[in-house]
């Protein structure tokens, strides 16, 4: 039965000001991570891409996109605090955006960065964005602009998957999925890179500014002795007219830009919507008071109810076996009008919950309804009880259910994500389509302090305040690794984002996910 | 009709049918009479005015021919059919087409159908320029220095011009008809062959008759206008003046009656002037004697010509002498004697009249397009709307621009002018480019105000054409806001303008003026509006379909707004605005490296004067396109070869349709 929830939270209280305080620091701290971002390569670079007739990435971005289109970007954090910080957003800025009235995966190199270099974690962030395309079936549009690899790290480039090469492989095959794969060329496009609009089913080239060659004209110069411009050896009169590199030839940005528009306008319809939508209705309960009702401290216990009446239509949740397995909170709601499952965490799971996650998950892949997880985990339980209880098994029921549902699952990391909890709880491992961490979660294989008592009580010192600097030290290297900040930039998440924002998210990736059908229903054998 | 009812009475009419052989404005002002006085009206239309207004209020209308003025509205044969189809036992030309015409006037007669305007005999006289001059002069009515004999040629007007001392600057008109067309101001000596060539060449193409006539020009004067009304039996009245010297292009802009100028002793020379030319033409009907005024002199006044029909500005008479001119010219034209004296037309208050016409001020007032997708008139005491259009009304480029006529009266000169403007203010016309912001502003300035015009003062151009920067920018924010309305929707796709992981950025709208003007770029964030530097709180409310509510830092207006064909329309006043929300357009790379000449307004290609491999100078005559009668002449932009011709003579062309392909000469 679908009740409206309420919050028990008292905005008058000590604790809600508490709360709120520790989460607007770390909302504004966000705010100065993503200005960072947004700034690119700085003013000075930027003045030089625009010298050159050449538009801003987010503003090409923003022109292609249908007027008032929201952006869900992606791994805005990319390579935080990586490469001397030198690459900001990891220079390439990917994220679903609509076009034609249809989403579509939006991938943007950032020329005033390193001159839109692919370091390792810019191909990780390009790679991730087509895996989000192709198992969401999103159009992609890859808007080119860059020197190709940053030779100093090719090691970490070159040789492994979600590396350079993937990009082309994941292009082939999307386009053999159906998934168009649309370039345009606004810059360079050079050896590897020019790969990219080759392997597109569509490309635009901007005369007198984009080129496409495998080898430029130092490189040509060198192997060959010809002396060469990078128009008359890769530009778009060459490869419009000549090599039909390129499909169309554009006059500038926005000539390119309106060009990719009209080829997205020419794909045929995305499907129905595969689940029930009905018109949404915003929550009952008043998303602004969020942050006062959560705890930003992982170490507070709190209801996941909290959240879920500030991010549900009408706040109106159907829970599902509300009096067992109390540690899991399951139910049936709609957000931005889109049925929906949510598991929420409420302390660690005991085979009960882990039982009544593993049926919920097969009730909505029955069903066909998309999962919300919002992780806040420690873990399963331990101990002699939980062990002959069959944790063990219970716990892997919950994992398989979660590995091989067909529909969509979207994680938020609201809190703590820690040991097999985050496997139950649909983790990264587990590929869920999207997931997002909230500022103050924090993710590692066991808690911090959890990890300086096993370590040192595992570890030969003895002296009580070497064991306490070694703690220390365990601690600290635990809060960076488990940042957000440190998990977004090695893209083990799609971004960290505002918790007021979560619901907007949400809908908008549920909508993303809308473009792919539901496979069939699968089925793994759960240990008895 | 709210003409006060303060004119003696008149017995019942013997006409039972009668067919107005006109369209637009004045057909339904004369239809509207016509039932006011019990008599079946029947209307006529061309293909163009089938669903127009004049149509729908006769009691029958027949349909004369396809849009071309020569092919229905002029067409003698064709009208007179309709007239004995109809069963119509009277015409009522109205002005223009075949109001003036001898010929057609005549078959009415022989046709057995009575014709409403003046004897075939005093029209010839009076209608044609050159001999009412030589009419006025037996009479003794003054005249500006001039020539004016039928059929002169080139060489005596260029003998007579060469003769004196002081013959510049000179006007040359057409002998025939009138409105500005054949019209042209020399100013010297060297410019009057050519300025002869173009107005034979229009007066021909206008009234099928290249005579012209040349008299002095007098560069601050004023236009004054006599009504005359004349019954069969010898009774010939006056009916004051009108001042009618706001004028573009000669076509008249601002009417009114009396002039601010005219005293009572010249008033009565004037009238008496105008009655014994009259007199002595036998002229029988409704008519106008005009008379050149000179800014610094009233009482030296010269006699111009005669309008042997009803004029467009009537209506500022009718409220000033509470007289139903139309009813006039029926009752005369049914032998009926008029029941009055001179000594009783008394003129009461005062009356002003304006002209909206579907022309682009900010564009040299050329003629405009366009479907009326909000149309709403003013009402109110001393109002009157004559008008020939109505809400969905197609304006096309086949007539003349003239939409409607907006009349006021009041016990003054002030109070008349103060209703006019909130009228004009109250006029509602989306769809169409019109004068009506022109024309408030012209109401509203200081020279109207203080009586001091002369027929120069609006080329002077001492009234914008264009209104002020603040306006323009609340209506580019009206459109914006009006457009992000229909922003939103179920999905969240659609639902959240602007949303970003980093922050909301604000929605943007490029909006380019429809015609002339730069572009206006939006943004709309939230509750907050941005134009440049100028920042404010937005609130916009749906009043109806048609309407919103915008209030800018809590100051409300409520806007009317359409979109038609991308147009987007919105107006809150006097002045309606249009724009396009500039959107990605594919260009042609394969094209764009060219230059191109495209016409500026719809209309048919009267000459090329090129031909492709041409070079050809800046300002060089590329090719003249007829619009409206008017002719635009097209010149290169800059030094250039002509790559291609693109159009032939005589072709049909829309407005920004290429005409010409230049390739600039780089240099």
């Amino acid at each position: 039965m679908s009740v409206i929830l309420r919050s028990s939270a008292d905005p008058n209280s000590e604790g809600f000001a508490a709360n709120q305080a520790a989460h607007t620091e770390l909302g504004a701290d966000l705010d100065r991570q993503f200005a960072r971002v947004l700034a690119g390569g700085g003013e000075r670079a930027a003045e030089r891409h625009l010298s050159r007739g050449k538009l801003l990435p987010r503003d090409r971005v923003d022109r292609l996109l249908d007027r008032g289109s929201p952006f869900l970007e992606l791994s805005t954090l990319a390579a935080h605090g990586m490469y001397d910080d030198e690459a900001p957003g990891a220079g390439i800025i990917t994220g679903i955006g609509r076009i034609a009235g249809r989403e579509v995966m939006i991938v943007c190199n950032d020329a005033t960065v390193k001159g839109g270099s692919y370091f390792p974690m810019t191909a990780r962030k390009h790679t991730r964005a087509q895996e989000i395309a192709r198992q969401n079936r999103l159009p992609c549009v890859y808007l080119v602009d860059s020197g190709g690899a940053f030779l100093p790290l090719q090691d970490e480039l070159f040789p492994d998957v979600r590396g350079f090469g993937q990009v082309f492989y994941n292009q082939a095959n999307m386009s053999a999925e159906g998934i168009a794969q649309i370039a345009a060329v606004l810059g360079s496009c050079t050896a590897g890179g020019a790969y990219v609009p080759a392997m597109s089913d569509e490309v635009v080239i901007v005369r007198e500014q984009g080129t496409i060659f495998l080898g430029g004209p130092p490189l040509v110069q060198a192997a060959t002795g010809e002396t060469v411009t990078a128009e008359e050896l890769g530009g778009g009169d060459l490869h419009a007219r000549r090599s039909g590199v390129a499909d169309h030839l554009a006059v500038d940005d926005a000539d390119a830009l309106a060009i990719v528009r009209s080829i997205v306008a020419t794909l045929p319809p995305k499907p129905p919507v595969p689940w029930e939508t009905r018109t949404p209705e915003p929550p009952a309960v008043d998303v602004a008071s969020l942050t006062g009702a959560v705890p930003a401290d992982l170490r507070t216990p709190y209801d996941p109810r909290e959240i879920i009446a500030r991010l549900v239509d009408g706040s109106r949740f159907h829970e599902f076996k509300a009096n067992y397995g109390t540690t899991l909170v399951c139910g049936f709601a709609h957000l931005h009008g889109h049925a929906v499952g949510i598991l929420g965490n409420e302390g660690v799971l005991f085979s009960d919950s882990a039982l009544k996650g593993a049926h919920f998950v097969e009730l909505c892949d029955q069903r066909g309804i998309p999962l919300i997880f919002l992780q806040n985990i420690t873990g399963f339980m331990v101990g002699t009880d939980a062990e002959a209880g069959g944790i063990a098994k219970d716990g892997a029921k919950m994992v398989a259910a979660v590995s091989v549902t067909r529909v969509p699952r979207l994680t938020v990391i609201v809190g703590g994500s820690f040991g097999a909890g985050n496997y139950g709880m649909s983790g990264r491992p587990y590929f869920p389509r999207f997931l997002w961490m909230w500022p103050n979660a924090r993710i590692s294989v066991m808690g911090g302090d959890q990890a300086a008592n096993v370590l040192t009580a595992v570890g030969r010192e003895r002296d009580p305040e070497a064991i306490e600097a070694r703690k220390r030290e365990i601690r600290a290297q635990y809060e960076t690794q488990g940042h957000p900040y440190y998990a977004s930039a090695r893209l083990w998440d799609d971004g960290v984002i505002h918790p007021r924002d979560t619901r907007d998210v949400l809908g908008l990736a549920l909508g993303a996910c809308a473009n792919a059908p539901l496979g069939e229903r699968r089925k793994p054998v759960f240990r008895m | 009709m709210s003409a006060r009812a303060i004119g003696p009475r008149f017995p019942p009419l013997m006409f039972g049918t009668v067919l107005v052989a006109n369209r637009g404005e004045i057909a339904v002002r004369v239809i509207r009479t016509l039932r006011a006085l019990g008599i079946r009206a029947v209307a006529v239309y061309s293909d163009a005015d089938a669903a127009a207004p004049h149509v729908d209020l006769a009691d029958e209308a027949i349909r004369l021919g396809p849009a071309a003025p020569s092919e229905s509205y002029l067409a003698v044969d064709r009208v007179l059919r309709a007239a004995r189809r109809s069963g119509a036992d009277a015409i009522h030309p109205g002005y223009g087409f075949l109001s003036e015409n001898p010929g057609f006037a005549r078959a009415c007669e022989e046709h057995g159908i009575v014709f409403v305007g003046p004897p075939p005999s005093a029209m010839e006289l009076l209608g044609d320029k050159v001999a009412a001059k030589l009419a006025a002069e037996a009479v003794g009515v003054p005249l500006l220095p001039g020539l004016q004999r039928p059929g002169l040629s080139d060489d005596e007007i260029l003998e007579w011009a060469r003769d004196g001392e002081d013959r510049f600057p000179l006007m040359v008109k057409a002998a025939a008809g009138g409105g500005g067309r054949g019209m042209r101001i020399v100013r010297a000596d060297r410019d009057l062959p050519d300025a002869l060539a173009a107005a034979r060449r229009e007066a021909k193409a206008g009234f099928g008759d290249d005579g012209l006539l040349v008299e002095r020009y007098v560069e601050r004067a004023r236009h004054v206008e006599v009504q005359l009304i004349a019954d069969r039996h010898g009774t010939v009245l006056h009916l004051g003046e009108r001042e009618c010297s706001l004028q573009r292009r000669h076509q008249k802009v601002l009417e009114e009656s009396p002039s601010p100028v005219i005293s009572p002793v010249v008033r009565a020379r004037l009238g008496e002037a105008a009655v014994a030319l009259a007199r002595h033409a036998g002229y029988v009907g409704a008519g106008t004697a005009e008379f050149l005024v000179p800014a610094d002199d009233p009482a030296a006044f010269a006699f111009l010509e005669v309008n042997a029909r009803l004029q467009v500005e009537h209506p500022v008479t009718e409220f000033v002498t509470g007289l139903d001119l139309v009813e006039c010219q029926l009752r005369i034209a049914a032998d009926e004697r008029l029941p009055m004296t001179q000594d009783d037309v008394e003129l009461r208050g005062h009356a002003v009249e304006v002209r909206v016409c579907a022309e682009d001020p900010m564009a040299r007032f050329l003629p405009t397009i366009g479907r009326l997708t909000t149309y709403r008139e003013p009402t109110g005491p001393g109002i009157r709307v004559d008008s020939g259009v109505a809400l969905g009304s197609r304006v096309g480029p086949d007539y003349d621009s003239l939409l409607l006529k907006l009349i006021a009266t009041g016990a003054d000169r002030h109070e008349a002018l103060e209703r006019l403007w909130r009228a004009l203010g109250d006029l509602r016309l989306l769809g169409l480019t019109t004068n009506a912001g022109y024309l408030a502003r012209l109401v509203a300035s200081s020279e109207v105000s203080a009586g001091e015009m002369d027929t120069g003062l609006l080329e002077r151009g001492v009234v914008a054409a264009a209104p002020d920067a603040a306006q323009a920018r609340e209506a580019a924010i009206a459109t914006a806001a009006t457009r992000s309305l229909t922003l939103g929707g179920p999905d969240p796709w659609e639902g959240l303008p602007g949303w970003r992981v980093t922050g909301d950025v604000p929605v943007t709208y490029e909006l380019a003026p429809v015609g002339d003007g730069d572009t206006v770029v939006v943004e709309i964030a939230g509750d907050r509006v941005r134009v440049g530097e100028h920042e404010a709180s937005l609130q916009v409310d749906t009043i109806d379909p048609g309407r919103v509510r915008i209030a800018l830092d809590g100051r409300a207006r409520v806007w009317d707004h359409a979109s038609v064909d991308g147009e987007l329309w919105v107006s809150a006043g006097s002045d309606a605005f249009a724009h396009r929300v500039v959107e990605p357009v594919v260009q042609d790379a394969a094209a764009v490296a060219g230059g191109e000449i495209d016409a500026p307004m719809p209309g048919s290609v009267l000459s090329i004067n090129v031909a492709a491999g041409d070079r050809v100078a800046e300002g060089d005559l590329l090719l003249v396109v007829e619009s409206m009668k008017m002719e635009l002449a097209l010149t290169a932009p800059a030094d250039a070869e002509v790559t291609a011709v693109i159009v032939s003579v005589g072709d049909h062309v829309t407005r920004g349709q290429a005409l010409v392909e230049l390739d600039v000469a780089e240099s």
